[in-house]
């Protein structure tokens, strides 16, 4: 065994960021054991317990930062510090020498003529000014940041639409432009189908689902959540239908939002009505009437959406595998719970994938409650306590403000779900494991000591826990969609193929005397 | 860039009002700014909208501090008009600011203020099982590391030891095993100087009915200055000193007269606090208010 040392003299990291480096630290590879802390007298006695006092550490001070690494062999130890570096330099924002920094967009623009597209993710006190610098420069702007005022958003979709540029956010978290996924997104092929989205996940799982039926993305427009706010008035949904009509490579064009505020749907209808491309509307929990008599083709859910989309590309129908509901699954699974777990307990990432499980709950069963849920008697008062069927979006404000999204930081779903686990009410647990670009890098491997655990405690009780699993990812994603699977399914856990699939399994598992 | 106060400690701002706060940036971190004060050596700090009042802190109305382009050593200066600038060109407007003086509330002094104190106490440990933090204090079932699994061993049998010894009024013996406990844990405010912060608060209370002697708390403050870093240690004090954040102020409050669904949210915001640092306050209060319930009615007041 070998053991490394680094101390930082006078370094400070806030408690949040000094514990998921550690975590992180202590799951590379090799590493025994990795220890990230202060310099403190009782720290070192700590260490000393453990044996891995050294007399460098000795000498640690209390505003120090120690680093030590355990691993088999010098060079493992080494090339772990390497990346516990790496993980310091990422932490404070540090870039890779191949990268160009410039100071300012102005600056950025005038050295890259050709650059079109400018993706911003500052401060929200900075960005519509940063923005506006953007569109001033003809850029297009994907805006990552929120806490953007709604009056800046309207001013910069504006400003954009008059200059013919997108406008894609504040608070925009997916887009596919030029086949390049930007903040999160999947590594889907290129195709026929373009999509304007206004929810990320929601995006995500439409663009996901079309690769697996076989289709590609020419686009993915993101707007932002409150584009299709009565304030905003869908300006940039209404220019990304635009964009995408006049772009020769997309045949199709499909909507995905929560249902928009009624003067704004009357606004895209119209919209849709005037394309002269077929448009597919997935308005989660929307309507189908006005979408028909509008000439759009309506989805009830994120699959047939797809379904629709890549037909209407010209995908023979007959010939999909539209991974139908299993059926005998379902009988298997009722067969195996007792007559008193009889609810659905949802822990999501996504949140537009927390909503239509929900939704699809909600056809079936009165007592579905959420933390966004839009019934107000039926939204969760305490969201730290379950009630019935409980479908919770854990990257909502309500679980992420001052600690990270749990796309990046697990450990609240994983408390979470260990609580859930032992009430013996509970039927089946439905958890999303997102893959792609700004993902964990192992969604599934995380949740996986929790979801063991969680299974004997079960077996030991005498009960049943079945817990319902959603890899939302391509064969191209990183990492490996397969392996992701695998480990699920040796795990105990049942796969759904898609989200739809995912909010029927759960909904079906549970029910009682059919 | 100008950027205005919103609220603040009132020390702070009759410092700042009198012109007399000079320093250096010591160090940033996203939402808070620390400021090493030359004229007392204090640490003094610069939060965002996000967070809560607290002693020696500034609340100011930007979301992070990270983007503002400030280094640690950048000079700090307070101006005629009150106004505090920091580094080149951020000047902090502070005349509006809402002056904040926190007050530890009066621990109760009959049976019905001590059965809702009993009975918010016992809700609060349930709530801390199920919803607690754990990797400080409270020992995860799963420890990434033989490290973790040392340190809550550690942090968890000199815990138990204060609490006999405050159980048992072995004051000395008390001292010596807060004192050990400084700077044990993991995270820039190691978990056993927020236990203490927490077991301090309780203490500090009014009307404590089961008080400590003053060389207590100055033995944990003259420790701290060697024991631990100088962010954790600036809080240390001020608990010693009965000041403490906004949200430990509400928390003791709701203790000792809420009810528990009242209770709910004010644990749930302390909870957020740090990786582990909420739970560890709140064992520490939960460890200080148990041995003054233990203790049955006011032992330290004289008789009336």
């Amino acid at each position: 065994m070998s053991t490394k040392v680094v101390i930082k003299q006078s370094t400070y990291f806030d408690s949040v960021s000094l514990m998921s480096l550690s975590t992180k630290a202590n799951q590379i590879e090799g590493v025994e054991q990795a220890v990230i802390a202060m310099g403190t007298d009782m720290n070192k006695e700590v260490l000393k317990n453990v044996g891995l006092l050294t007399p460098e550490l000795e000498a640690a001070k209390t505003s120090d930062l120690m680093i030590v690494v355990k691993a088999a062999t010098d060079e493992l130890c080494e090339s772990a510090l390497i990346a516990i570096e790496e993980l310091f330099k990422k932490k404070g924002g540090s870039k890779s020498a191949t990268e160009i920094k410039y100071s300012t967009i102005d600056s950025a623009a005038a050295s890259i003529p050709e650059a079109n597209l400018a993706v911003i993710s500052v401060n929200g006190a900075f960005a519509a000014r940063e923005a506006r610098k953007a569109l001033e420069n003809d850029l297009h702007v994907m805006l990552f940041s929120d806490n953007v005022s709604i009056e800046e958003e309207i001013a910069l979709k504006q400003f954009a639409h008059e200059k013919g540029l997108l406008m894609m956010g504040p608070d925009c978290g997916t887009a596919i432009i030029g086949n390049v996924a930007l903040c999160f997104g999947n590594a889907v092929r290129k195709g026929n189908i373009g999509i304007v989205g206004a929810s990320g996940t929601g995006s995500q799982e439409v663009s996901v689902r079309i690769h697996d039926f076989g289709g590609g993305i020419t686009q993915l427009i993101g707007t932002g959540g409150r584009d299709l706010s009565e304030q905003v008035g869908g300006i940039m949904m209404l220019d990304g239908i635009k964009a995408l009509e006049e772009d020769e490579a997309t045949k199709v064009i499909v909507l995905i939002s929560k249902p928009p505020a009624p003067s704004v749907q009357e606004k895209v209808l119209a919209q849709v009505k005037s394309c002269k491309k077929p448009v597919v509307v997935y308005f989660i929990g929307g309507e189908e009437t006005a979408v028909l008599e509008a000439g759009g083709h309506f989805a009830k859910t994120s699959k047939e959406a797809a379904i629709k989309a890549v037909v209407l590309a010209g995908a023979n129908e007959d010939e999909l595998n539209k991974r139908a509901l299993n059926w005998p699954l379902i009988e298997e699974v009722r067969a195996k719970l007792s007559p008193e777990q009889k609810y659905i307990r949802g822990l999501f990432c996504g949140g537009t994938l927390c909503d239509e499980a929900m939704y699809l709950a909600m056809d079936k069963y009165e007592d579905v409650y959420s933390n966004i849920q839009k019934k107000a008697d039926y939204k969760l008062k305490n969201i730290h306590e379950s009630k019935a069927h409980t479908f919770l979006d854990m990257g909502d404000d309500d679980f992420t403000n001052g600690k990270p999204h749990p796309m990046i930081d697990p450990s609240t779903r994983i408390a979470r779900f260990l609580e859930e686990a032992k009430d013996p009410s509970v039927g089946v647990i439905l958890m999303d494991f997102i893959l792609g670009f700004g993902s964990h890098e192992d969604p599934v491997g995380v949740m996986l000591p929790a979801i063991i655990e969680a299974k004997a405690q079960a077996a030991k009780e005498g009960r049943h826990l079945e817990i319902l699993g959603y890899v939302l990812g391509t064969d191209l994603d990183t990492p490996n969609f397969d392996e992701q699977v695998k480990k699920l399914m040796d795990a105990g856990v049942t796969i759904a193929s898609s989200s739809t699939n995912a909010g029927l399994l759960a909904r079906e598992f549970v029910a009682k005397g059919e | 860039m100008y950027i205005q106060a919103l609220s603040g400690d009132a020390g702070f701002l009759e410092r700042l009002a009198r012109a007399n706060f000079s320093g250096t940036v010591h160090s940033i971190f996203e939402r808070t700014i620390n400021l090493k004060c030359s004229e007392n050596g204090e640490l003094y700090t610069i939060g965002n909208h996000q967070l809560d009042n607290a002693p020696n802190t500034l609340i100011i109305n930007v979301k992070g501090f990270s983007e503002l382009g400030l280094s640690v050593n950048a000079p700090v200066i307070t101006k005629e008009d009150s106004s505090l600038v920091m580094g080149a060109n951020i000047r902090i407007w502070t005349q509006q600011a809402t002056k904040w003086e926190g007050e530890l509330p009066s621990y109760p002094c009959d049976i019905e203020g001590v059965d809702i104190l009993r009975r918010n106490v016992a809700f609060t440990k349930n709530y801390v099982d199920v919803y607690g933090k754990t990797g400080g204090m409270k020992m995860s079932s799963q420890p990434a590391n033989p490290f973790e699994k040392e340190m809550s061993r550690m942090l968890i049998q000199r815990a138990g030891m204060l609490s006999d010894d405050l159980a048992n009024k072995r004051i000395e013996s008390a001292t010596q095993h807060a004192i050990s406990l400084i700077g044990l844990g993991p995270g820039l405010t190691p978990s056993g100087d927020d236990f203490l912060v927490g077991l301090c608060s309780v203490y500090k209370m009014q009307n404590i009915s089961s008080c400590l002697s003053c060389p207590f708390f100055d033995e944990i403050v003259r420790s701290s200055q060697a024991l631990t870093n100088e962010i954790s240690a600036i809080t240390l004090k001020k608990a010693a000193h009965g000041q403490v954040r906004e949200s430990l102020n509400d928390l003791l409050s709701c203790m000792v007269s809420g009810s528990t669904e009242e209770l709910v949210p004010v644990l749930d915001k302390i909870i957020g606090i740090g990786s582990s640092s909420g739970t560890d306050i709140l064992l520490g209060i939960l460890c200080g208010l148990e041995r003054n319930l233990e203790a049955g009615g006011n032992v330290c007041l004289p008789k009336s």
